[in-house]
């Protein structure tokens, strides 16, 4: 299939334009350097891929690199029909920068372009116009006006690519431009500044709004208070804002569990419905709103352009453990996933830095130890609220715990910063970051990513906490029925284990359930739903909490597991992204045995101290 | 000599030079962002804790680490 590639400056609407022309939803964000994979989508008989965004075609960062290599070699394959550059019409000297490089190379390789001038009604709103006709002429390649968030334009736009896509390109000789020198840019960049004074708008005009509320966000007093603020109510609203939502499904599943039951009657298969389905996949499919609402909230923080801000706050307090602002964004988006948050760690120039924060990105509370956490915060610290409701304790707790977690990163930052790990200093990067313009988030891509970040969840532990729960009820059913768990094959495994859990205060129960859990953390809770079901205590999944307080777990040994999963790397696709991205078996082998140490110190600590 | 990292909020500087032991593709990149001899930059106040330097070059505005600011000679306009 002939192929379209997209290419432009970070944070120049780009992805949004990929998003109209295929269809597809990809990760639409306000910050620079996000797209650091490459996205494809069906553009009529074309495949369009979208290029991770650049400055420059000379890179300074690893995403930078990545986005100039893939560029490289799609400009030298002959299944590259035509380029498109996106510009930003409101920032047209930073985006000309990198476009008339990209001509320049095009050029080289003898590949048509187009420029496509996005946010064309921003422009217009500031009361500005270009002549589309003579910026044309000036550039030597078509020009189209465009909006990729108000699709104006869009509609000329696809047919004006098509038809030029249908024109044979220039055949080139790939051994022949490849041992071609490297182009010198100077004269492109003396260009863009030409034109740029020719045709864009006045910095003062366009610079005006951001700068006004960074005078507020940025400033010492105020910003530090704002981004406080940011980050409490992020974490507050994961436990107030899906509580209700969470209701819904934990109720939606107890009545489908009261009608199945109903109609299939006492006996084992009940029995198996009760514990294995509604108590194990069940009491984990309540926890998918918290992982919704942590997104949206991730999503709007990042497409507003907030974020950039908080890691140009960030930097400074960063530095002191050997991390950079960029650390920032990678650390948060962790909360969500550690395995984008890996990736998105290739934005930190400095090579040194971003090493140490892929290694310190898992010990921050993803979604999947969000189950974890909410199930032992309900069960150990009471619902109370204060100040009419804003301040809930088991949403302080919440935010106790991510704050350990952030804690326990910055002291191993710290220790690995002080250390001989990758030593390059040579190549260590200065902290430079563009602030992107505040805009509105999309709510179309951003509906969309909360939405698959729910599918993604169940889609990826859903198998597995199933295969789980299973397993678990067959070992704890039989041989005795469900009469005697203690008995049961389980029971007599998790006997033969408990020595290694009882520093911990833990009794063979939680033993199994935190071992399965080193397949994926969530399975924690699916576990100890069919463990606790099969006890007979109280089939209601809602009554799992109640049921392990009844059970008597201590406060220093539930502690003492929250801390756990705080600290272990307990996730086998993250181990997998951290292998793949730092390139040492080594190393990871050595980070897993390490915090999993470091995890079971900390539990036995709890346990014997509170 | 007067660095980028000198200039106070409010005040416009004009370059005039860039250390001779910053990394080529550091310097590069900055001639390329418009910190280039006779280019002005206004300086639009100091980052939160004294970490960055916000300064608005042309139509973009970029957040500077001290390190690299102290290495941009300039003067004041």
């Amino acid at each position: 299939m002939k192929r379209i590639i997209l290419v432009g400056k970070p944070n120049s609407g780009k992805s949004l334009l990929f998003n109209q022309l295929t269809g597809l939803r990809q990760k639409v964000a306000n910050f620079p350097g996000v797209t650091v994979e490459l996205k494809s989508g069906k553009f009529e008989q074309y495949q369009l891929v979208d290029f991770p965004g650049a400055y420059s075609m000379s890179s300074l960062t690893r995403d930078e690199e990545i986005a100039v290599e893939k560029i490289n070699q799609a400009l030298l394959d002959e299944d590259t029909a035509l380029i498109i550059c996106n510009l930003d019409a409101t920032r047209l000297q930073s985006s000309l920068m990198f476009g008339m490089q990209m001509q320049a190379m095009a050029h080289r390789y003898g590949k048509p372009m187009v420029f496509a001038l996005n946010m064309i009604d921003e422009m217009t709103r500031f009361g500005h116009q270009i002549d589309m006709d003579e910026l044309s002429r000036d550039l030597g390649a078509p020009v189209f006006a465009i909006s990729a968030k108000t699709l104006q334009g869009i509609a000329e736009f696809k047919t004006g690519v098509l038809a030029l896509a249908e024109q044979a390109s220039i055949a080139v000789n790939a051994a022949e431009t490849a041992a071609l020198p490297p182009l010198d840019y100077s004269e492109q960049v003396k260009q863009s500044r030409l034109l740029a004074a020719k045709y864009g708008m006045q910095s003062t005009v366009v610079l005006k709004n951001q700068n006004t509320i960074d005078s507020f966000l940025l400033s010492n007093i105020s910003g530090g208070i704002a981004f406080l603020l940011v980050m409490f109510l992020l974490f507050q609203s994961i436990f107030t804002f899906a509580t209700p939502l969470m209701d819904g499904v934990e109720n939606l599943i107890g009545l489908t569990a009261t009608f199945v039951t109903d109609l299939t009657g006492p006996g084992m298969l009940a029995d198996f419905l009760n514990d294995a389905i509604f108590g194990g996949l069940g009491s984990f499919l309540v926890f998918v709103p918290q992982i919704m609402v942590l997104t949206l909230i991730i999503g709007m923080l990042e497409d507003s352009g907030y974020l950039a801000r908080a890691a140009l706050i960030c930097h400074r307090p960063l530095s002191y453990f050997g991390l950079s602002g960029r650390s920032f964004i990678p650390y948060l988006s962790a909360h969500a996933c550690a395995i984008p948050a890996i990736m998105a760690a290739r934005t930190i120039e400095s090579p040194r830095k971003r090493l140490i924060t892929m290694l310190t990105i898992p010990l921050m509370s993803c979604s999947a130890r969000l189950p974890v956490y909410a199930l032992l915060v309900a069960v150990l610290i009471p619902d109370t609220t204060y100040f009419g409701g804003l301040i809930n304790l088991q949403g302080t707790a919440f935010f106790g715990l991510y704050f350990f977690g952030i804690l326990t990163a910055l002291m191993v930052s710290l220790v690995l910063s002080g250390s001989k790990l990758n030593d390059d200093t040579k190549s260590d990067m200065p902290f430079i970051l563009e602030l992107p313009t505040y805009r509105l988030p999309h709510w179309k891509p951003l509906i969309h990513r909360v939405m698959s970040s729910a599918k993604q969840f169940v889609y990826r532990a859903g198998p597995i906490i199933f295969m789980v729960s299973l397993g678990i009820w067959v070992l704890g059913y039989f041989p005795t029925g469900s009469g005697g768990l203690q008995n049961s094959y389980l029971g007599i495994i998790g006997h033969w284990i408990e020595p290694l859990f009882t520093p911990l205060g833990l009794d063979w129960r939680y033993g199994v359930a935190i071992l399965m859990s080193f397949l994926a953390r969530e399975v924690f809770v699916g576990a100890l739903g069919t463990l606790f079901g099969i006890d007979g205590a109280d089939e209601n999944i809602a009554g799992l909490a109640a049921n392990i307080q009844a059970d008597g777990l201590t406060f220093g040994a539930g502690m003492g597991i929250l801390l756990f999963y705080v600290v272990a790397l307990q996730c086998v696709a993250t181990v997998a992204t951290l292998k793949a991205e730092t390139g040492s078996t080594k190393l990871i082998t050595a980070l897993v045995i390490g915090y999993g140490v470091l995890a079971y110190i900390l539990a036995a600590l709890c346990a014997q101290l509170l | 000599m007067m660095t980028l990292w000198d200039a106070s909020g409010g005040q416009t500087v004009m370059v005039t030079g860039i250390d001779a032991g910053v990394d080529l593709s550091v310097s590069g990149r900055l001639r390329e962002m418009g910190l280039d001899d006779g280019h002005h930059v206004f300086c639009l106040r100091r980052g939160p804790f004294e970490g960055t330097l916000v300064v608005a070059i042309a139509d973009c505005v970029y957040s500077l680490e001290q390190k690299i600011a102290k290495k941009i000679q300039v003067k004041l306009l």
